[in-house]
């Protein structure tokens, strides 16, 4: 049994739904938030995901980093090295989407040469009617950038679930590979 | 002399049941303690009395940055600072790192890991030259 620790950093435009996302994660989808409040700084949670079939488990401490930009340089300072990326956008908003690459040099910067996984998630899977980027070219861009593309609904907890799921999974594939990577090293 | 017998770890921040930290003073280094994510990692050897140490091996894999405290307590707390050192990175082959301690005496050392080349860090052995 082994539980593994993961830094991940919940990064996105501003009022794209990242802090909605965290929370339904946080209450395992018992809590929306209807009332927007803007996050000014860096918020902490964590959750635990078990990995299925397998007695082991991924503790992740979800930085919910402002996504305003005036706020983001105060907050990046409390990103640290991060371990996993969660990076949210808007499928009502366009500019939301184009932004996401700037998204990426910044925690770029802070990866320090390591390999990060992580999520691209398409947020407001429910306003259909408003939707201004396709899931085609969302998911195209994503696997430019080694994402895996997810589309949630955190107003109607549709699908919440999957991007952490998969962020503690590849963590987990992460570690595994790694540790055989130990198991046949050779001595100094 | 050269001893890891009569050192135990007492304290480790990660935990893996197939690489316990008992590994790292098991005199072989084969068997491996793993770190399981994030950074600072620690551990906390106790030797069975106060000992003057001379000089340490590290056995490791993609540590960065170490930094040793130590104390002459009975309990595990109160260290003061005694070094840190700057681990070279290696491919396919153990950081094998000899730290002098200068015959400072201790009943703790506590391995601070603050950073490492990866997002997980091995220790395979430490070792103990008395004086």
């Amino acid at each position: 049994m082994v539980k593994l620790r993961a830094r991940c950093l919940l990064v996105g435009d501003a009022a794209v739904g990242k802090s909605s996302l965290s929370h339904i994660f946080y209450s395992d989808g018992s809590l929306f938030q209807k009332n927007y409040s803007l996050t000014t700084g860096v918020e902490l949670l964590t959750k635990c995901i078990n990995i299925p079939e397998t007695n082991d488990s991924v503790e992740l401490y979800i930085l919910d980093s402002a996504g305003k930009e005036t706020l983001v340089e105060g907050c990046e300072k409390m990103w640290g090295e991060p371990s996993l990326l969660c990076l949210v956008f808007d499928l009502t908003s366009e500019q939301s989407f184009a932004n996401c690459s700037h998204w990426m040099e910044r925690v770029h910067a802070h990866c320090k040469g390591l390999h990060v996984p992580g999520v691209l998630v398409g947020n407001k899977s429910d306003l259909s009617a408003r939707r201004e980027v396709q899931a085609s070219v969302a998911r195209e861009w994503a696997q430019s950038q080694g994402l895996e593309y997810h589309e949630t609904s955190a107003k109607e907890m549709e699908n919440c679930d999957a991007p952490l799921l998969s962020l503690a999974q590849a963590f987990y594939s992460l570690y595994q590979e790694r540790r055989e990577t130990i198991q046949n090293l050779s001595p100094g | 002399m050269i001893d890891s017998s009569g050192a135990q770890v007492v304290l480790a921040s990660s935990s893996d049941d197939n690489h316990p930290p008992e590994n790292i003073t098991d005199g072989n280094s084969k068997t491996f303690w793993m770190s399981t994510g994030m950074f600072p990692q620690e551990f906390v050897i106790r030797f069975a009395e106060t000992t003057n140490i001379s000089s340490l091996t590290v056995e490791s894999y993609n540590i960065k940055h170490l930094r040793i405290e130590k104390n002459t307590s009975p309990s595990a707390a109160q260290f003061e600072p005694v070094t840190q050192e700057e681990f070279e990175r290696t491919e396919g082959h153990l950081q094998t790192n000899a730290i002098s301690l200068n015959g400072c005496s201790a009943t703790h050392l506590r391995f601070i890991i603050a950073a490492g080349y990866d997002h997980f860090v091995s220790v395979h052995r430490v070792s103990v030259q008395t004086s």
